[in-house]
């Protein structure tokens, strides 16, 4: 595990919309060095050269959704224990459990405020390394 | 020199307005998409029907999950409504063919759709005015800083009261005369906004005239706020009195000379708003710790607090606090080995830790002190006990490090503690992509300067232009001074134009005073290069490449600013 802070952010969304204004929020304001996908296809194939600290996914995707692409992501040797977080319209609490049970650590609801969102990550990536 | 210069978006404010602006373009296609897929909805057959629905379901929800980001917390409310409508139809539209069942579907689709329209109508309103607020930059322009309005009473004659117009102007204050005190009030009911008054006190041989006309506002509580300075020949004591009873700030004998009434109007106008100062609380209790944060916060202070000791140092370099309040006795260590651990790192050694501790024993709060403790309160602690020992300790601090970062002479910064910022700002840029411009700047002919009138003269000079550049330059740019008569300036948020244009301004300015000394009368100039970060990459590329444009500047024959290649 990495001693450092939080740095590379694999980001899985494929509303572009949502895409340029988060990649803003992070990069700008977080300082965070972003690999954006815009399909869980494109996550899986660049995933490995990128090495992220973190993995950020919408839920709901054409083709393949945020779950089923976190499981390719995990079966991908260095990226068992890189947190996961989900980001989606949907937060039930059922769901928020499914979700967590399927390794993320925390689910961020859409539509989420930009000027925080990069302290939000922080905080999260925080609480993941502390415990 | 073209006066416009073109705006590039800076701030995330101001690019966040950029993408709602664009959001709120498209957002009105994508509604008249879903209001044509409505429409379709009516008659369709089973399969198209639940084809259609899938759609509609799929594009409210990405409308749901990305409108209130942009600004538009109503299409959000709006959009999830109906997607949640669509989930339903489509859940009973399993497999059933119900022709009134669709056309009911579609009619209430049809109702929903019209709600978004019109949330995201209203909407767009709000943003276009959101967006005209939003667009002021944080920082403000460089062409126009902030500048004082100086109200003058004086006798003076036209030239005389020219001259001094002229030199406020190049200290950045907007002078306005007036020649007599009757017509004090008449001016400051019809002008306003006046920052500062300066006035003589004899007028028509009477000097208690203009005494009494303050005299006459301070009793009516007219323009009480507004500070007025005395400059007079008059030395006696009645009449220093006289001024401080009507509420004079500062009495200048006369002859005064410009650079010190500037300082006076300075001390007096610029209110340097405190910043508030930083505590770090380190508390395993979170409560204890929280309340802590909460009194010292209702004193106007800025506070961080850490239940975590292991944490201290990443704590330390993130808030850089300016005094530590350590609880003694924490799970797995000592309150005092903490501060013997914080003392040893160098940037810390001066700051000041004050233990808070239920501890009652004199000897172990000794102990304690000797490791790096500066001060130990006993809990329980009085809440104004607590913020007056904490606002002295970082008060004091504060102080002794300013000794350290700035230059004794003109308060500017000194030369490491400039290297540091701009090390600090480029840092910055790079993560941002913001603009940042440097500037080395050079008194021509300084030495000449000291050996004719001597280094009384010369420091005068050196201290004008120091006021010079902290008045025309904004309170984000760091203003230092590199050593003898060599200066720079960070200029963040600036490209290289701005940058040319401001420090022409000040050249322009700097050679138009008039330095007066036993008699002699006489102008300095200066030479400026300028840098801008786009185009030098780093902290050392930038200072060369503005120091060769500053050399240049000077063979150029002085007196001149000049651009980095």
């Amino acid at each position: 595990m990495s001693e450092g802070g939080l740095n590379k952010v694999l980001y899985v969304e494929d509303d572009v919309d949502i895409q340029v204004v988060a990649q803003m929020a992070l990069e700008t304001v977080g300082g965070l060095t972003l690999c954006v996908c815009s399909s869980g296809q494109e996550a899986i194939e660049k995933a490995s050269d990128f090495g992220p600290d973190m993995i950020l996914l919408d839920v709901m995707m054409p083709e393949m959704d945020g779950p089923t692409t976190l499981i390719n992501l995990r079966a991908i040797e260095k990226l068992q224990q890189t947190p996961a977080v989900f980001m989606t319209a949907k937060v039930m609490p059922s769901d928020v459990e499914r979700y967590k049970e399927l390794g993320a650590v925390d689910v961020i609801a859409k539509p989420f405020d930009p000027m925080t969102l990069a302290t939000r990550i922080q905080s999260i990536w925080s609480e993941s390394h502390g415990g | 020199m073209g006066d416009e210069v073109a705006k590039t978006p800076v701030s995330m404010e101001e690019k966040l307005a950029q993408l709602r602006a664009q959001y709120a373009l498209k957002i009105e296609q994508r509604v008249d998409a879903l209001q044509a897929l409505v429409q379709n909805l009516d008659g369709a057959e089973d399969g198209e029907r639940s084809n259609i629905l899938t759609q509609l379901r799929d594009e409210t929800h990405k409308l749901a999950g990305s409108g209130a980001t942009f600004g538009f917390p109503d299409v959000t409310l709006s959009a999830r409504e109906m997607e949640q409508a669509c989930v339903q139809a489509l859940v009973n539209n399993a497999g059933a063919n119900d022709v009134s069942g669709a056309s009911e579907i579609a009619s209430i689709l049809a109702g929903l759709c019209e709600k978004l329209r019109r949330a995201t109508e209203e909407q767009e309103k709000e943003q276009v005015e959101a967006i005209a607020v939003h667009q002021r930059p944080e920082i403000p322009d460089l062409h126009d800083s902030f500048r004082q309005k100086v109200l003058f009473i004086m006798e003076y004659d036209g030239p005389t009261a020219m001259q001094v117009l002229l030199e406020m102007d190049h200290f950045g204050f907007d002078a306005r005369i007036v020649d007599h005190p009757s017509k004090l009030m008449d001016d400051l009911q019809t002008n306003g906004d006046v920052n500062v008054i300066v006035t003589g006190l004899t007028f028509d041989g009477d000097d208690n005239i203009a005494l009494n006309v303050l005299n006459d506002l301070r009793k009516d509580n007219l323009y009480n706020e507004i500070p007025v300075i005395v400059h007079t020949s008059l030395e006696s004591m009645k009449t220093r009195l006289g001024a401080v009873r009507v509420g004079v700030k500062a009495y200048l004998i006369k002859p005064v000379d410009m650079a010190d009434l500037v300082d006076v109007l300075d001390h007096v106008t610029m209110r340097h708003e405190d910043e508030p100062f930083r505590v770090l609380v380190v508390d395993d209790d979170e409560s204890l710790a929280s309340h802590t944060e909460l009194v010292l916060q209702g004193s106007g202070m800025e506070t961080r607090m850490t239940t975590d000791p292991m944490d201290i140092f990443e704590v330390l370099d993130d808030f850089s606090p300016e005094l530590i309040l350590l609880d003694l006795y924490m799970p797995g260590c000592e309150g005092q080995d903490i501060a013997a651990v914080i003392r040893q790192r160098e940037e810390y050694a001066g700051i000041p830790i004050v233990f808070l501790s239920g501890e009652a024993d004199k000897n172990k709060q000794l102990s304690a002190m000797e490791m790096g403790g500066d001060d130990f309160l006993t809990k329980p602690i009085q809440a104004s006990h607590l913020i007056s020992s904490v606002r002295i300790r970082a008060g004091r601090f504060r102080e002794l490090r300013s000794f350290m970062v700035r230059d004794s002479m003109t308060g500017l910064f000194n030369h490491t503690t400039t290297k540091q910022l701009l090390d600090n700002e480029i840092a910055r840029v790079q993560r941002s992509g913001a603009d940042l411009a440097l500037v080395s700047l050079d008194i021509d002919h300084f030495k000449n300067v000291n050996d004719t009138y001597g280094h009384g003269v010369g420091d005068r000079v050196i201290k004008s232009l120091a006021r010079l550049l902290r008045q025309r330059l904004r309170s984000a740019d760091v203003v230092g001074r590199m050593g003898g008569e060599e200066f720079a300036a960070i200029l963040p948020e600036s490209g290289l134009e701005q940058a040319v244009h401001v420090c022409d301004q000040i050249r322009q300015a700097f050679s138009e005073i008039v330095f007066h000394t036993d008699g002699a009368k006489f102008n300095v100039t200066i030479s400026c290069g300028v840098a801008a970060f786009k185009d030098h990459n780093t902290a050392t590329m930038l200072s060369d490449a503005a120091d060769k444009a500053l050399y240049a500047a000077k063979h150029g024959g002085r007196n001149q600013v000049v651009k980095a290649d």
